[in-house]
């Protein structure tokens, strides 16, 4: 059993030592520079780390593929005993420059497996170099390797085998950086997905269907992503007035989910989503909207109050309310606002700097009605309504994420 | 009849259509983002009626951004050992000096080294304020990638901010030195001095130099699922250069290239995507940023890319150790506001999304 064990210890210190360069070779040749190595080579002057990372590498290799040549007849002896001394020499070097890492870098990984090494280092990788260091010592004066016949000594060999990756493992930092990465899967918010599939998604979703008749334009007015979702706006029109209608669609590749709302382009105010809207009804296709007195931009020079809402001059008819609405709110679409700090002369030439300012510009507040054309037209329609029905704006759902 | 638009599924194939650059960087629409975006999702609970965040220290109460009044900047009119006057455009603001108000002027000073003339970023006092707390004259930061050297002088590229020229003086190249021991070109530089004529005079190194090239920056750590809600790292201050003088806000190291074509740098060439692993914002997009030495919190608007910041894997050490990678590179206000020393060139800062 014993000098099976020990007969192990070979094939495992060479795959480890040839699994160590070539993974130090994956990342130099994916930085394109060897000044990448990581580890022990910190601890050396600048001009020193580059001769120190090949050598490392070169001895790894040299002397894995050594182990592996030595193994069987073919150089046993002094060669073979020459090789394997020279591993445990590595490994014991290996250990002082972990520990003297662990102090003066405690930040750095031991870059033994190239990326996967970033840990910093500790007691287990420590651990992991001593146990290597035994394993190279035990191979000295093992006799040439034979590989045994089927049976129950290939099998004892074989279970050792398995048994040393395990504990090495268990002793490997490595191993979880390694199951990570296999089982990877990019978060949403870093996930790169071109505007054109966006567009596609969009327009291939009963969302964009719901809302295309309201849509006076075929392309967006502005486009935005946040965390994991696209924003683009479209222009239109709805009861008269300009609005903006605004679609999120989730960055998925796959049926991604779209929300859609529709806002008013001069008040802000968010207001019903089409579909959610009664089919037209005699006393409501011809009924006109409160005039628009809020005009321009610049038009307005004074600040509005917001002591009563233009909406709250109206009556909530009575009678039965239709589903999904709420009582006490009337059946019209939101009044006309204004907004406070009408200020800034030429809206859209405000620069970049003024940003912070613009962004209190988009709250916006109600105003009590300001004109006699609007009062009577508000009186009209408070006259005219005989159903309680009544329309809010659409409701707020859950925040993005 | 309008026309039905492109798209649309009663309309046949699918023509995307892509939003023209000029559409894209108009301030008014940017400005609206944040309206747009809570009428499909509501605003944040934070937002609602007032600050009820308890992160927050200012008051929200519009869904925006309380005034920042503490950071004032401008050019100094008048400076004499008690009044200091700034002016900004038509207006000037005087402050008091007092014993206790310190200045730097490529090293710390007294206030009376102040010069008429200087351009002057100023701290008001927590009691008062008229009266000044901390005063910053001349001072720049080049950050970037060494281009060429002579001798002592460095052209540097510096991302979307162009290329600048650095002047080390022989009385800081060691001091300089210790912390960025490859003055080549093709690695990085951070260099805080004052700001001449045409170039910047190199006095204090803001920064560790990263170990790798600027086109070697090592890959961020894999993250399954979704980002963290709150990150942390490092965030430093920029010059204005484009920017008006006392813009509040920051410029975010991962704008979406896609969205903001023509706000967003691109990423400098063999560059990843940084250290850190930040998720995709938009200029406005609201950043909620914490000053973990101080506790100090605000509500910042992505101003601008900081493609520039992802090259940089290094920590801040102000308070601690922070996290390796830059999260925010904010504007001259926006850092002097949460608390920082813009001499010392950075702060251990969390970031949080506002959603």
């Amino acid at each position: 059993m014993l000098a099976a064990a020990r007969e192990v210890q070979i094939p495992v210190l060479a795959l480890l030592l040839l699994g160590a360069c070539a993974a130090k070779l994956i990342r130099v040749l994916r930085a394109r520079s060897v000044a990448m190595a990581l580890g022990p080579t910190a601890l050396f002057p600048l001009r020193l780390q580059r001769t120190v990372a090949k050598v490392m590498c070169a001895a790894e290799m040299s002397l894995g593929i050594a182990l592996l040549g030595t193994a069987g007849r073919l150089g046993s002896g002094m060669v073979a005993t020459a090789v394997r001394t020279g591993a445990v020499l590595l490994f014991v070097t290996a250990v002082g420059a972990l520990i003297e890492v662990r102090q003066r870098r405690p930040d750095v990984g031991c870059g033994c497996f190239g990326d996967l090494s970033s840990t910093p280092v500790n007691a287990r990788t420590i651990a992991r170099a001593v146990l290597l260091a035994l394993a190279a010592a035990a191979t000295i004066g093992v006799p040439p390797v034979r590989l045994p016949p089927p049976g129950g000594a290939l099998t004892l060999r074989l279970g050792l085998l398995g048994a040393e990756f395990l504990v090495i493992a268990t002793l490997s930092p490595e191993l979880s950086e390694a199951l990570v990465r296999l089982g990877y899967s990019e978060p949403c918010e870093l996930r790169i997905i071109p505007v054109e599939r966006t567009l596609a998604a969009l327009h291939a979703s009963r969302t964009w269907r719901r809302h295309a008749p309201v849509l006076t334009g075929s392309h967006p007015v502005d486009m935005w992503r946040e965390l994991c979702w696209r924003y683009l706006v479209y222009p239109g029109s709805y009861g008269g007035r300009e609005v903006e209608v605004v679609f999120a669609v989730y960055l998925r590749t796959r049926r991604p989910h779209v929300r859609a709302a529709v806002v008013d382009a001069v008040t802000g105010e968010a207001l019903p989503s089409p579909h959610t809207l009664p089919p037209p009804g005699p006393h409501l296709v011809a009924r006109p909207l409160p005039p628009h007195a809020v005009g321009m931009w610049p038009t307005i020079t004074r600040p509005a109050t917001a002591s009563q809402p233009a909406s709250s001059a109206l009556q909530p008819p009575s009678g039965p309310a239709q589903p999904g609405m709420q009582p006490g709110t009337p059946r019209l679409l939101p009044a006309p606002t204004v907004f406070d700090a009408p200020e800034l002369p030429d809206f859209e030439s405000a620069l970049p700097d003024s940003l912070y300012k613009l962004l209190a510009l988009s709250t916006s507040v109600t105003r009590e009605l300001n004109t006699s054309a609007e009062a009577v037209a508000n009186a009209r329609l408070r006259g005219s309504l005989n159903s309680p029905q009544d329309v809010r704006p659409q409701g707020r759902t859950a925040n993005p994420g | 009849m309008r026309d039905p638009p492109e798209g649309r599924a009663d309309g046949g194939a699918v023509t995307p259509a892509v939003i023209s650059p000029a559409q894209i960087v108009s301030g008014a629409r940017i400005a609206r983002r944040y309206l747009l975006k809570s009428a499909v999702f509501g605003r944040p609970p934070w937002n609602e009626g007032g600050d009820k965040d308890p992160l927050a220290s200012h008051t929200v109460t519009t869904g925006l951004l309380a005034p920042l009044p503490r950071a004032v900047t401008g050019v100094v009119l008048d400076a004499s050992p008690q009044i200091l006057v700034i002016g900004n455009g038509g207006t000037e603001e005087r402050f008091a000096l007092t014993a206790d108000a310190s200045a730097w002027r490529g090293a710390k000073t007294d206030p009376a080294a102040i010069r008429a003339g200087d351009q002057a970023v100023v701290r008001r006092h927590n009691a008062s304020r008229e009266v000044a707390d901390r005063i910053w004259a001349n001072i720049g930061r080049v950050s970037g990638t060494i281009i060429e050297r002579n001798r002592d002088t460095f052209l540097v590229d510096c991302g979307s901010r162009g290329q600048q020229a650095l002047v080390m003086p022989h009385t800081a190249t060691g001091k300089i030195q210790v912390r960025f021991p490859r003055l080549e070109p093709g690695y990085l530089i951070d260099i805080i001095g004052v700001r001449r004529d045409g170039y910047l005079e190199g006095l204090v190194p803001a920064t560790y130099q990263p170990p790798y090239r600027a086109d070697h920056v090592p890959a961020p750590p894999l993250i399954n699922g979704h980002l963290p809600v709150s990150i942390q790292g490092s965030a430093v201050w920029h010059e204005p250069g484009g920017e008006p003088r006392g813009l509040t806000g920051l410029a975010y190291p991962a704008v979406d290239p896609h969205s903001d074509a023509t706000t967003a740098s691109p990423a400098p060439a063999g560059q990843a995507s940084g250290c850190v692993s930040l998720p995709y914002l938009s200029i406005g997009s609201l950043l909620r940023v914490r000053n973990d030495c101080t506790e100090a919190c605000r509500v910042l608007p992505v101003t601008g890319s900081a493609a520039l910041a992802t090259l940089f894997c290094d920590r801040s050490v102000t308070c601690g150790p922070s996290p390796r990678g830059r999260i925010a590179d904010l504007t001259l206000a926006s850092f002097v506001e949460l608390g920082g020393e813009l001499h010392e060139g950075c702060f251990n800062a969390t970031i949080e999304i506002e959603g």
